[in-house]
């Protein structure tokens, strides 16, 4: 856990016409760490996502100063489809982003662009769409699967090329409440199995409770709070602006740690909560 | 056994040509040959739909060509002659995925791989388009967009539903270039494919192809 995959060091940026959109970032993010990211609308979570493949500046243009390693080099001079095969990304518009017309196709497009054999092609593509939950669906249309399905190809697609960490910016935005939850199991058993460094864009945090390790809040371009899980959210309780970004039941956690002087277990769950509370507080609160 | 994507795109060009070399009635034969294969191939709704979209406009070619003062024989046989062009190309349609048409274009008539591949995006995201525009055209009205009032009135009003469109469509555009410059596309897209090697079948469509193609000159020199 202590090497670095992605580091910004005095990162500023602006698009060719906008104000600085991002300012001062200094944000390290530690391998196999799952990170969530979150932050008011346009703070700048979705150019700092792009931030890390190079994309911004390089691909957009614009001006920036300061630094972004990833994976140990300078993003400078890279090619941002070379540093995509080891960092992938997923815009939250994904329907734009499938450029095939079948599911096999698009798993295999990266592979082939990058010159893969089409022995390993079919093998890799065969392994993505089974990890992704849609075994066997080389051959359907993509107007054969449903809007969950598609994403979940994309993310396939994505993962096909084998990238060490795994960017997503708000994945789940268009989709119900057990869509979204069983779309982040899946993304915690791939990160699990791999080994991979995830950051996902979410702003319901409560979402990824149960997973996460690290998380950041950006807010007007800056990074108000970064760091393992728990410290950044005391950060962003602390300012009460930013404390609406937090889960319900770690407001309720820091509240009560203020207001009775003590320490609360890191909650990942209601049941949890439940637990430690009935045990500390037994008698003393009414029902 | 099938015939690949470039003997297929030949074939197609070579039945253009043929609708002006061959006489008539092989001109005929071709298109009922057409016809049976479309059929054969695909017998959905769309394909009926096309066939019958097709006649109509065949019709209407015939009429408006007669109100010019073209004879009843031109009329009719240039008609035929559109008919069977187009039908070739449907024919084309139904056979062969748009992928494979692309690889062939590219592999073979070194067609710029950009172009070649508007074909498959534009196929991927034509339909989404339309799905878009028939919501944001609801979405108008529920917000009180009508096309009622004087011409004027209706343009102002329709710009409502275009401008979220293009909008749209702009950003969706810009995802899209984005995408696929993340993924690595380039001249490497199509290299990289298995290539569509030609065989034995494709080679004896091929040769028939010249025999009839070259219809005329055997015909002036030859059967004399
Ligand atoms: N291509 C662009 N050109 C110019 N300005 C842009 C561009 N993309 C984003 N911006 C501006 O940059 C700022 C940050 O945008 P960004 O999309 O990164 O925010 P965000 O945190 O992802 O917001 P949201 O939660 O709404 O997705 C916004 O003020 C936005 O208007
Ligand atoms: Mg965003």
């Amino acid at each position: 856990m202590s090497e670095t995959v992605i580091n910004f060091t005095n990162f500023y940026f602006k698009y060719l016409n906008s104000q600085l959109v991002l300012k001062n970032v200094n944000l390290a993010i530690p391998q196999g760490a799952f990170t969530v990211m979150a932050g008011p609308s346009g703070a700048g979570k979705t150019t700092l996502c792009k931030a890390m493949l190079g994309i911004v500046p390089f691909y957009y243009g614009g001006s920036y100063s300061g630094d972004i390693e990833i994976l140990g080099e300078n993003v400078k001079g890279k090619r941002v489809s070379d540093l995509a095969m080891r960092v992938g990304l997923m815009l939250d518009d994904y329907e734009s982003q499938l450029v095939s017309l079948t599911a096999g196709e698009e798993v295999a497009f990266s592979l082939l662009n990058h010159g893969f054999k089409p022995q390993e092609v079919a093998e890799r593509t065969k392994k993505a769409l089974t990890d992704v939950g849609l075994p066997g669906r080389e051959n359907y249309q993509l107007d054969e699967l449903s809007g969950g399905q598609r994403q979940r190809l994309l993310l396939a697609s994505v993962l096909a090329v084998h990238p060490e960490v795994l960017v997503l910016d708000e994945p789940v935005s268009a989709m119900d409440p057990d869509g979204a939850k069983s779309l982040y199991a899946l993304l915690y058993k791939i990160y699990k199995e791999y080994n991979m460094t995830v950051v996902v864009v979410e702003h319901d945090i409560n979402n990824l409770l149960p997973y996460a390790t690290h998380m950041v809040i950006v807010d007007n371009g800056q990074i108000a709070a970064k760091g393992p899980v728990m410290d950044a959210a005391k950060v962003t309780y602390d300012n009460p602006v930013l404390r609406e970004n937090l889960p319900r039941l770690w407001q309720i956690k820091f509240n009560l740690e203020q207001r009775f002087g003590i320490k609360l277990g890191d909650w990942r769950s209601e049941e949890e909560a439940q637990e430690e509370l009935q045990e500390k507080f037994q008698g003393r609160i009414s029902k | 056994m099938r015939i690949t994507a470039f003997t297929q795109l030949i074939l197609v060009l070579a039945v253009t040509a043929w609708v002006f070399l061959l006489p008539i009635p092989a001109v005929a034969t071709l298109l009922a040959l057409e016809l049976v294969l479309l059929l054969y191939i695909k017998h959905d709704r769309m394909t009926m739909a096309a066939i019958g979209a097709l006649t109509v406009f065949t019709g209407m070619m015939i009429v408006l060509q007669l109100l010019f003062g073209s004879s009843l024989y031109i009329s009719l046989t240039g008609g035929l002659r559109m008919f069977v062009m187009t039908t070739a190309f449907l024919d084309l349609l139904a056979a062969t995925k748009i992928q494979d048409i692309a690889q062939a274009l590219v592999e073979k008539f070194h067609m710029p791989c950009e172009y070649a591949f508007m074909l498959t995006t534009a196929l991927r995201f034509v339909p989404d388009f339309l799905a878009d525009s028939a919501n944001t055209l609801d979405a108008q009205s529920c917000r009180g967009y009508s096309n009622r009032g004087n011409v004027l009135k209706r343009l102002y009003a329709y710009l409502a539903v275009v401008k979220p469109l293009v909008m749209r469509a702009i950003a969706k555009s810009d995802t899209l270039a984005l995408s696929m410059e993340l993924k690595g596309f380039g001249a490497n897209t199509y290299k990289n494919m298995q290539p569509q090697t030609l065989k034995s079948l494709d080679y004896i469509v091929l040769l028939l192809i010249i025999v009839l193609s070259s219809f005329p000159f055997w015909q002036k020199f030859i059967m004399k």
